[in-house]
């Protein structure tokens, strides 16, 4: 499913956080975002995804304009997105974090609930497996039956992960997977990544970590001050004179 | 000491009523997070569908079936109509349209019934004697009939897909709509349940004393000091807590007087604000 993003714009107050992006993720594929803290990319995540009804432009995924969907809606169609600091349903345990996220549950009716539990049991039956090889995928065994509010920072950002690969997600959006990991999991989060961009998960990346994130990608956006700066192949873009100063803050 | 244990039943009793409606109050706030200050007039209305059911068919079974299924009906007009539409705003806007919610049901229920005291038309059972305490068995069986209660809420909290949604939507609304949750399948089953609750503790409190319009009313702010006792948010808090304030109440009237037993909630509420800020089980803050 192909994201086309035009004239993204976001004001907080009389301050534009992002300022008039316009760009297209290609299905399938790996992309970067970086720019300095405060460019705006959590903020055009926030936006794409429909938690800032006040942001102007269009974004579409695939042929349809969802710029007027609900994040509900837009989730349903495949796109889920992680948050810079892992958020979790901190009471649930890690099982049931994954078992929420999974999507067509007919338990969430009460007339099926009590009238038809068959066929609620067998749709439980088929998450339960799911969610038991996501959990060995990400190998979060050892803290499946924690309440998720206890896990680790890494381990939190994996239950992230856990999730939105729950929803069945077409394009995710991951926002500073690797901040505050250490590098064997770095490593290990990578190969998950590119694993399931194999089975046709595209992935849009925030991330600070350049040479994690330039080994994965095979495009790069760069963002200052809400505006996007450069576009391309990684190492092309990571030379560019202009990046270099936005990102390096003019020591390079 | 019989008399004491006889208090205490009574205050058991009580509490269930007080802890019923906490517990509607606290999965409100939890995850529509707003004070519903309609609870009280939700458990009037359902006081009157049973009253009516029970006058109709003689069975108190029906009649409490009745009472809570309009409950939940209340429950259910009041999202649909009212609280779904200012879901965006704040939840003081939300509090205040519940408050004219409790006006308009008390209106409806005073127009439609009058404002006479009522009671259950039930058979006198004398009281079986354990020891010497007199146990009624109407009270054993309201008390079947909210431990029955109970267990519905809780097994469908934590044992069914909505319910481990409706905790994940409490827990992160936010996370929960990115992650694909659907708010309206979540609150349609927050509304019924939670009318059905407060009909319910509605429906004991009736059999229990008398049903007028202004009943739930007055049980509202015992409830939600049972709410705020237990930790808000939590539901076996609130349960707890209601039995607490329950039995407070009672065994507390020989040494205050009726009158007085009232504020002693809200004493109880004070107490545990000061020295428990987050409740008996309260969640943590700053845990998400
Ligand atoms: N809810 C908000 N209200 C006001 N300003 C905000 C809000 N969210 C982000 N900002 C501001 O918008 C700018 C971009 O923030 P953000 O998108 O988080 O940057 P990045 O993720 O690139 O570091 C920052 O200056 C930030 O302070
Ligand atoms: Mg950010």
């Amino acid at each position: 499913m192909k994201l086309a993003l035009r004239d993204i714009s976001v004001r907080f107050g009389g301050f534009k956080a992002v300022d008039g992006i316009s760009l297209a993720i290609e299905p399938g594929t790996l992309v970067g975002i970086i720019g300095p803290n405060g460019a705006g990319k959590s903020t055009l995540f926030s936006m794409v995804t429909g938690f800032l009804p006040h942001g102007e432009g269009v974004v579409s995924l695939g042929e349809a304009d969802i710029s007027r969907d609900t994040p509900f809606g837009r989730a349903r169609r495949g796109m889920v997105r992680t948050f810079q600091v892992p958020r979790e349903f901190a009471h649930l345990t890690v099982r049931e974090n994954l078992m929420a996220a999974a999507p067509g549950q007919s338990g969430e009716n009460l007339i099926d609930l009590f009238f038809r539990p068959g066929k609620v049991r067998n749709e439980e039956d088929a998450i339960r497996r799911e969610v038991e090889e996501t959990i060995d995928f990400l190998k979060l065994r050892a803290v499946a039956d924690v309440s998720a509010g206890r896990l680790s920072g890494g381990q939190k950002k994996l239950l992230e992960l856990g999730r939105v690969l729950m929803t069945k997600p077409k394009l995710i959006l991951l926002d500073e997977p690797f901040a505050g990991v250490n590098p064997v999991l770095i490593e290990e989060l990578s190969g998950h990544i590119r694993a399931l961009n194999q089975r046709g998960i595209g992935f849009v990346i925030i991330e600070h970590d350049l040479s994690a994130l330039s080994r994965l990608v095979s495009v790069l956006h760069v963002m200052d001050q809400g505006k996007l700066l450069a576009s391309g192949a990684p190492a092309e873009v990571l030379a560019r004179k202009d990046v270099r100063e936005a990102y390096l803050g003019g020591a390079a | 000491m019989a008399f004491w244990i006889e208090l205490l039943i009574s205050g058991l009793v009580a509490g269930l009523v007080i802890g019923l409606s906490a517990l509607s109050i606290t999965l409100v706030f939890g995850i529509a997070r707003f004070p519903n200050a309609a609870t009280g007039d939700t458990m009037t209305v359902g006081a009157y569908g049973a009253l009516l059911g029970h006058r109709a068919t003689n069975s108190l079974l029906v009649g409490g079936l009745t009472g809570a299924i309009a409950g939940a009906i209340v429950g259910f007009l009041g999202y649909w109509f009212i609280f779904r539409k200012l879901a965006q705003r704040s939840n003081v806007a939300l509090l205040v349209a519940s408050i004219g919610l409790a006006f308009v049901l008390r209106a409806i229920l005073g127009v439609s019934f009058g404002h006479s005291q009522q009671v259950f038309q039930l058979p006198l059972v004398r009281p079986w004697r354990i020891g010497d305490v007199p146990v009624h068995p109407n009270d054993l069986v309201l008390a079947g009939a909210c431990a029955t209660i109970l267990a519905i809420v809780f097994a469908i909290l934590h044992l069914t897909p909505i319910g481990r949604r409706m905790r994940a939507v409490a827990d992160d609304p936010a996370l929960a709509r990115v992650s694909g949750i659907s708010p309206s399948s979540v609150m349609t089953v927050l509304w019924l349940l939670a009318g059905a609750v407060s009909a319910s503790a509605g429906i004991v409190a009736g059999i229990k004393t008398v049903v007028s319009p202004e009943m739930g009313w007055d049980l509202l702010l015992p409830a939600f000091a049972a709410a705020i006792v237990g930790g808000i948010g939590s539901p076996v808090g609130a349960v707890v807590a209601g039995l607490l304030i329950g039995v407070v109440q009672e065994m507390a009237t020989p040494f205050v007087g009726f009158t007085y037993k009232i504020a002693l909630s809200f004493l109880l509420m004070l107490v545990v604000l000061l020295v428990r800020p987050r409740g008996l089980f309260g969640k943590l803050e700053g845990a998400r």
